[in-house]
């Protein structure tokens, strides 16, 4: 008995250690140094219209984009799958007005954000230079789980959108780059960082507008997709829904979620799921390897128990008291 | 580079002021010759070896205490083991004697690095050929001399710097421009076991660093490296890490590595050369101020005596004066020689990579413009010429201009998408590093759906932004 309740200290005491260190690696570094040396960033208009955007989003094979807007050369938010549920939720409850959605241009986003009373494009940004720690602070804060770094030109003094971090890149980069996330071993049921019981759900038949409402209201980025026994099916992800409304159709949202699901590209990684027993260093070791945004924390029979998202296991690396 | 901290030193505000690595190594090694002067001769004054130690220094300080260095020679001498593509005038080598009297009691690590100052010393010379540094220079050249004939060399590091002086003879005529050069890498964060693996040896061979003497904690390598971008990370004992000294990236696969941009040494300062510049310590640049100091008073002394007899005894190892015999060793080789003779399997199923020299072809310069230029007849006749060689197909293709610049037809954003579907890996966008000269072009596409797209590819600090706007036809 006495060796395995030594064990588990120095599982503890590990795992401690270790999220201070990892800690201290994203206070030494800047968001800066998480970029690579040359990279691509798309930047869109605001006077563009938002069914175009879409496509260039789709074409891109991207889920989100900073705007600017060429008349105050400035940067003005970032556009994201939220600003296409706002649409949708609109259009759906006021279907006569096809011709505005049609017509709709970047800018004209905020107006449907009041017309449906949610919270605006979030418009926090952080300098490059800084410490990567705070990015992901400011970064919790936002909706979008992404955070756009701005900086200033030094000549004109005009902004400048250096790129957009996610908190996947951010838990990506920690993964590859501190050996010490093999030390959080740790079963997940000790850590309380795992959302449980009130974790909205559907089903394939549920109709995907609901499931679109759900995301909305939830504020959440994906809506898990059980059978009658509760064991976790599929997802319906918030970009899941670009492909939905394609090409700015916005007919197809009396489909049940398990139709609007056969839109979805072929790349899709999959749903990734975990049990309360696994361990954070298991978990990051996955984030390392593959692009996983969340992961369902499921029971021995594979049934919905709860979900860990990338914004907890990034809250629990930055915040938790150890 | 024995040029830069004095050529900071003047300029003294401070421009960048962490300078160096390989100049950090250079000053130590010219440190430790002091001591083991002293070690080696404790009766003798004390005078005399910093009067030595300051001969490697004399004539850059001559020449930036009486003028203004062009900041082009300066960046120049910055360059880490930039000898080879410099042209060194003979009145250099007597320098290495100078510094070469003490090192037979250092070790050849040390006289490479005093070669390297050596030889650098000698670009700001010969970069500013002004009458004072010249004056300067001469002067020292007669001591140089006085002092080479009595002692014969036998050991084994003397005939080192004997070679390294017939290299420095042969470059005195000019050479076509290297295609690889000389780096210096650095580990300064602990560890016993530090090697170095990157994108120069394929990421599968590792190199072993070498402790610098004298700098408890500092080890380093020199590699050739061809002109561009090498990402590299240190193997710390068995443990795969980034230097926190040297500018880190995350490449393609979201690693983060550290990387370095190694240009063409006739380029102004390289970006690699500023990293460098910026993990000299300000210790050191307090000794150099120190030295500085000192030579300002011992230049003096040699300028108006060139030829004590104090000087000359300082120089007992002294080479005689190369001669044509022996095979021509830069200062970088007598170090590659050094690696040669550890042993190539470093454990752990990696070997030791292997620089190979590239075949070099003796060219020269000229001052006549090819009549090819400058008589339109013969330039016809030259592309009718090459017209035949061809035979058949694009006959006359050089009356039609290209279209665009050639380098300009290599768009990175091309070769993204085809890159990109089977590399789910690429989430971040990551680009190949872009040609600088298609920096700050717009690029755009076809108008399609009345929307336009344009992409420009600009610097942000120390990379690269490739920004792609998409906006509607207004």
């Amino acid at each position: 008995m006495g060796g395995t309740g030594n064990e588990l200290e120095k599982v503890l005491m590990e795992q401690k250690l270790a999220v201070e260190s990892i800690r201290s690696f994203l206070k030494s570094k800047t968001s800066y140094d998480v970029l690579p040396v040359s990279y691509r960033l798309i930047v869109l208009d605001t006077s563009l219209l938002v069914k175009k955007s879409l496509n260039v989003l789709l074409q891109n094979n991207i889920v989100s984009a900073p705007l600017w807007d060429a008349k105050t050369s400035r940067f003005a938010g970032l556009l994201t799958s939220s600003d296409f549920i706002n649409v949708i939720q609109y259009y759906f409850s006021n279907p006569d007005k096809f011709e505005l959605v049609d017509k709709l241009q970047l800018d004209g986003l905020k107006d449907i954000e009041r017309a449906i009373g949610v919270e605006p494009i979030d418009t926090a940004s952080i300098h490059p230079s800084r410490p990567l720690y705070e990015a992901c602070i400011r970064m919790m804060g936002a909706t979008s789980r992404r955070i756009p770094l701005i900086d200033q030109d030094e000549e004109t003094h005009r902004e400048i959108v250096v790129s957009v971090l996610t908190q996947y890149r951010i838990l990506k980069f920690v993964a590859l780059n501190c050996r010490e996330t093999n030390f959080l071993r740790r079963p997940l049921r000790e850590l309380n960082i795992i959302t449980q019981g009130n974790v909205a759900s559907c089903q394939m038949t549920t109709p995907v507008i609901d499931v679109i409402q759900l995301l909305s209201q939830g504020n959440v980025a994906s809506i898990p997709i059980v059978d009658e026994e509760n064991v976790l099916v599929n997802v319906y992800e918030a970009v899941d829904v670009l492909g939905l409304i394609k090409g700015g159709i916005y007919n197809d949202l009396s489909l049940t979620v398990g139709e609007a699901l056969m839109r979805r590209s072929d790349d899709f990684e999959g749903v990734f799921t975990c049990t309360v027993n696994d361990k954070l260093s298991t978990i990051m070791n996955n984030i390392r390897k593959s692009r996983v945004h969340r992961y369902f924390v499921v029971d021995g029979d594979g049934k919905l128990e709860g979900v860990l998202t990338l914004s907890d296991i990034l809250k629990y690396i930055l915040l938790s008291a150890n | 580079m024995g040029n830069s901290p004095s050529a900071e030193r003047s300029k003294k505000i401070g421009v960048k002021s962490p300078r160096e690595m390989a100049e950090e190594n250079k000053d130590i090694s010219m440190l430790d010759v002091t001591e083991a002067n002293k070690l080696a001769e404790p009766a003798k004054r004390n005078s005399n070896s910093s009067l030595t130690h300051s001969f490697s220094h004399m004539n850059i300080d001559g020449a930036n205490n009486l003028e203004a260095q062009p900041p082009l020679a300066r960046r120049k001498s910055t360059l880490i083991f930039n000898d080879e593509d410099d042209e060194i005038p003979p009145y250099t080598d007597h320098q290495e004697h100078g510094s070469e009297g003490l090192s037979h009691t250092t070790s050849n690590e040390e006289q490479g690095g005093n070669n390297e100052t050596v030889s650098s010393v000698s670009v700001s010379a010969s970069a500013t050929p002004s009458d004072t540094s010249l004056d300067n220079v001469t002067a020292e050249q007669s001591v140089g001399d006085s002092k080479t004939s009595p002692m014969p060399a036998v050991s084994q590091t003397a005939s080192y710097i004997q070679s390294g002086n017939n290299q420095q003879q042969n470059r005195n005529s000019p050479k076509p421009a290297e295609t690889m050069v000389p780096v210096d890498i650095t580990w300064q964060q602990g560890g016993h076991k530090v090697y170095v693996t990157g994108s120069f040896t394929g990421w599968r061979k590792m190199i072993g660093l070498v402790p610098v003497v004298g700098q408890p904690g500092l080890l380093h390598v020199k590699l050739q490296l061809p002109v561009g971008t090498h990402r590299f990370r240190f193997i710390v004992d068995d443990e795969l890490r980034f230097s926190d000294f040297l500018p880190t990236a995350t490449d393609q696969m979201g690693n983060f590595v550290n990387y370095l941009e190694v240009v063409a040494p006739n380029d102004t300062v390289s970006q690699q050369q500023q990293l460098q510049n910026q993990q000299l310590q300000s210790p050191q640049q307090l000794q150099q101020e120190q030295q500085h100091q000192h030579q300002l008073q011992q230049l003096q002394n040699i300028q108006d005596n060139p030829q004590t007899p104090q000087v000359s005894e300082i120089a007992p190892g002294a080479a005689s004066q190369p001669t044509s015999s022996s095979k021509p060793v830069s200062a970088r080789s007598r170090i590659a020689l050094e690696i040669e003779r550890e042993p190539d399997e470093i454990g752990d199923g990696f070997t030791r990579f292997r620089e190979k020299k590239p075949s070099r072809h003796e060219l020269e310069y000229t001052q006549d413009i090819p009549a090819v230029f400058t008589d339109p007849t013969v330039m016809e006749q030259y592309y009718l010429t090459l017209d035949q060689q061809q035979n058949n197909h694009q006959n006359m293709s050089w009356l039609t201009p290209p279209q665009l610049p050639p380098h300009l037809e290599n768009v990175p954003l091309n070769s993204y998408s085809s890159s990109q579907g089977d590399n789910n890996e690429n989430n971040s966008g990551a680009l190949p590093i872009p040609n600088h000269v298609v920096l700050n072009h717009l690029a755009t596409s076809s108008i399609k759906h009345n929307t336009l797209c344009v992409a420009s590819i600009v610097r942000y600090k120390r990379k690269y932004v490739t920004q792609i706007l998409y906006a509607p036809l207004q």
